[in-house]
């Protein structure tokens, strides 16, 4: 029933669409990333139209399917004069769908580091972009991490998606192969274990980083509270 | 030197539909000591916070040595707001809860604030906080992080954080509030230091012993206005108005020492 | 370059279909989330009544595949797949097993963390009132899961919503499909698509914020 003989012709191709779908997640997170935390910190501007046009492109971008946003890409962009390949515009897309998710985790990371720690900075004659770059956001990191490791685990998943405008990554890769072989279940299931194991690869990963700072934190938490903390110190 | 040091001139401030400042003036001379009581919510916090425009005033203004702090709170103009933020680098501000910068060292909640707000170079930045460091009695926590620090230890790094940047005012907001009784001592030593060497300060607090001792003046207040002013042991002794004698009597009851 | 303009034209004139292809998407959605939601109850309810080792681990890889590859991916194993055992079911049945296998998997995670909020005090105060078995789940149980569960599965109901739209490449004709149906005949894409991401923000919109609005009735219902 199974024809294994598939798995060996054709693991090399699709590998080479893998690649291509590891690139292209990469390339949209690296951009994905700096437009999110743009996008966050334009939210929260007290310039009304900076986070009103911050605010709708979070929005639009996250009540909206992603197929629909590669097609707009697809054709808004050289509607406008401007010619790219199918890759770069899938990389675009991607990176443009991340950061709304991306700037969501990111706002939520600022507002979970306590108050007092911006007035603080500020009270000390700290600019708001200083107290952001030297006090808050470094804060804002181990709470983010976590969050941003999922949604990239969206985008992987996602990125399948670019094989409708013709972008040769993975599933596109296994679309062109079961055209050839006409052996659907072999290939879709070759498609899906390359996806999954990207996907557990770095879930495990997060898994052990998680376990290690919790384990860290712990160590250093004990001290936030001052009235569980027992230490004696010296009273001159 | 003169006494508009520090002027604050009606200062008013609600939020909702508590009054927290309700025309508040304040003139403090260069090196006075001044405590400030009150129940809570009394607008305490509130007027430290107004000083350096933490916490703008809807009305008012405060100047510290001739230039203007803040006068509303209408948007900044960008060379206001950099006028505004080097005079809060002049204003050391210590806060109740520390706030000290959990995800730097203790050396470097000293340093950084140096090197960005007062533009220092690495080398006296740190020299100066290993002075600083050293006069609050923390130059062997100097690679420590903040989250291994007991509280006593954690607000003397935020009183050494805003001497470093050589202020000629400090705005105190409880400093000795959230700590565990034992360790409200080592607290007070530093401040006492502070005193003897003459900085200006404004403190809210509950250690009445501590301000009657070092305090050149004390105000009470309540319901966002200054009740009454005076030297601390005249007002503690020989309380003139109601508010001021309940306040002072539910403070007796609740605090066991004095 | 000749045709830089936008014509919004075009998108008013393809709105009566693509309204059309939205009322099939909605239908799409409900019916496919409607079914995962009851999968996932039984798959709930049998984890916890079976308690059995194997059932469990089947499950674990199950949840792990679904979440683990893309749902494209699992429509076109649906699609092309079961033919190749002889089940010849058209595009719209495959996608809307595709769609609720896919879908399950999640409802089912936000079932457990739905379940784990019951207090344990609820099965013992209702096993010594000698409720048990379907009275237990129906009346005290499954009412108390689906109430804390709300708001993450209305956000699960939006991308059940958004996932339709993959339907499109099996053919399954409902809005991105019609959409692309309208503009490979008049070629303006742009237009057309605009128009179509229009109406699939409003419905997901809509939708991610009737969750406040759902919680509260559910609540008042309860206290009632």
């Amino acid at each position: 029933m199974l024809e294994y003989q598939i798995f060996f012709d054709y693991a090399p191709i699709l590998l080479i669409g893998f690649w291509l779908t590891i690139k292209i997640v990469v390339c949209a997170i690296a951009l994905g990333i700096p437009l999110g935390l743009f996008l966050a910190l334009g939210r929260r501007s007290n310039f009304v139209i900076i986070s009103f046009l911050s605010t709708s492109f979070i929005e639009l971008f996250r009540n909206t399917p992603f197929i629909i946003q590669v097609f707009l890409f697809y054709y808004v962009l050289p509607f406008y004069g401007l010619r790219l390949s199918a890759e770069y515009i899938g990389v675009l897309a991607l990176a443009a769908f991340g950061s709304a998710y991306f700037a969501e985790i990111i706002r939520a990371g600022i507002d979970a580091v306590p108050k007092g720690q911006l007035d603080s900075a500020r009270a000390i004659g700290m600019t708001d972009w200083q107290a952001m770059r030297n006090v808050i956001l470094p804060q804002t990191l181990s709470i983010v991490i976590p969050p941003l490791t999922n949604q990239t685990l969206t985008l992987i998943k996602e990125s399948a998606i670019l094989s409708t405008i013709t972008v040769h990554e993975l599933t596109m890769t296994g679309l062109m192969v079961q055209g050839e072989t006409f052996r659907p279940f072999e290939v879709f299931i070759m498609v899906a274990l390359l996806y999954w194991a990207l996907n557990e690869t770095i879930a495990t990963i997060m898994r052990k980083f998680e376990q290690n700072t919790k384990k860290n934190r712990k160590a250093g938490s004990i001290g936030n509270s001052s009235t569980t903390l027992k230490k004696s110190t010296s009273i001159k | 030197m003169t006494s508009n040091f520090l002027e604050l001139k009606g200062l008013y401030k609600t939020f909702d539909n508590i009054t927290a400042l309700n025309n508040v003036s304040l003139n403090v001379s260069k090196g006075e000591v001044i405590f400030i009581i009150g129940p809570s919510g009394c607008g305490k916090s509130t007027l430290l916070r107004a000083v350096n425009w933490l916490t703008p005033p809807d009305k008012g203004e405060v100047w510290l040595e001739g230039n203007l702090v803040g006068s509303s709170s209408s948007k900044l103009t960008i060379k206001e707001a950099k006028l505004l933020n080097n005079l809060r680098a002049k204003m050391g501000m210590v806060f109740q809860q520390f706030n000290v910068w959990p995800h730097l060292n203790v050396l470097e909640n000293v340093v950084r604030p140096q090197l960005v707000v007062a533009k220092r170079n690495k080398a006296n930045a740190e020299s100066k906080a290993l002075k600083i460091l050293d006069e609050v009695s923390l130059h062997n926590k100097i690679d420590e992080w903040p989250d291994h620090l007991s509280g006593g230890q954690k607000q003397r790094l935020a009183i050494a954080r805003a001497l470093a940047m050589d202020p000629i005012l400090m705005l105190l907001d409880e400093p000795t509030s959230a700590l565990d009784p034992e360790l409200v001592g080592e607290v007070l030593i530093v401040l006492k230091r502070l005193v003897n060497n003459g900085m200006t300060m404004l403190i809210v607090t509950h250690e009445l012993g501590f301000a009657s001792e070092f305090g050149d003046r004390l105000l009470f207040m309540d319901g966002g206005e200054i009740i009454e002013e005076g030297s601390p042991k005249k007002i503690l002794t020989m309380p003139k108005t109601k508010r001021l004698k309940m306040f002072l009597k539910k403070l007796d009851i609740t605090s066991f020492k004095h | 370059m000749n045709k830089v303009k936008f014509d919004i034209s075009y998108t008013f004139d393809a709105i009566p279909r693509l309204l059309e292809g939205a009322f099939v998407t909605l239908q799409v959605a409900i019916l496919g989330f409607t079914l995962s939601v009851l999968l996932a109850t039984t798959i709930t309810v049998a984890r916890t009544s079976l308690n059995s080792k194997i059932f469990n681990s089947i499950l674990a890889f199950y949840i792990s595949f679904i979440r683990g590859t893309p749902i494209l991916v699992q429509i076109f194993l649906v699609y092309y797949v079961l033919p190749v055992f002889g089940l010849n079911l058209g595009p719209f049945t495959a996608g809307i097993i595709a769609i609720t296998l896919n879908s399950a998997a999640f409802v089912t995670e936000i079932l457990r963390g739905g379940l784990a909020s019951v207090p344990i005090g609820q099965f013992e105060a209702a096993k010594s009132l000698g409720i048990s078995g379907y009275a237990l789940w129906r009346k005290i149980i499954l009412p108390q899961t689906f109430i804390t569960s709300i708001p993450p599965l209305v956000n699960e109901f939006t991308m059940v919503l958004k996932a339709t739209a993959l339907l499109s490449m099996i053919t399954v004709v409902e809005l991105m499909r019609v959409s692309q149906q309208i503009y490979s005949a008049n070629y303006h894409p742009v237009e057309v698509l605009s128009g179509t991401f229009v109406i699939y923000f409003l419905m997901c919109f809509v939708v991610s914020r009737s969750s406040v609005f759902l919680e509260n009735r559910f609540i008042v219902k309860r206290a009632r």
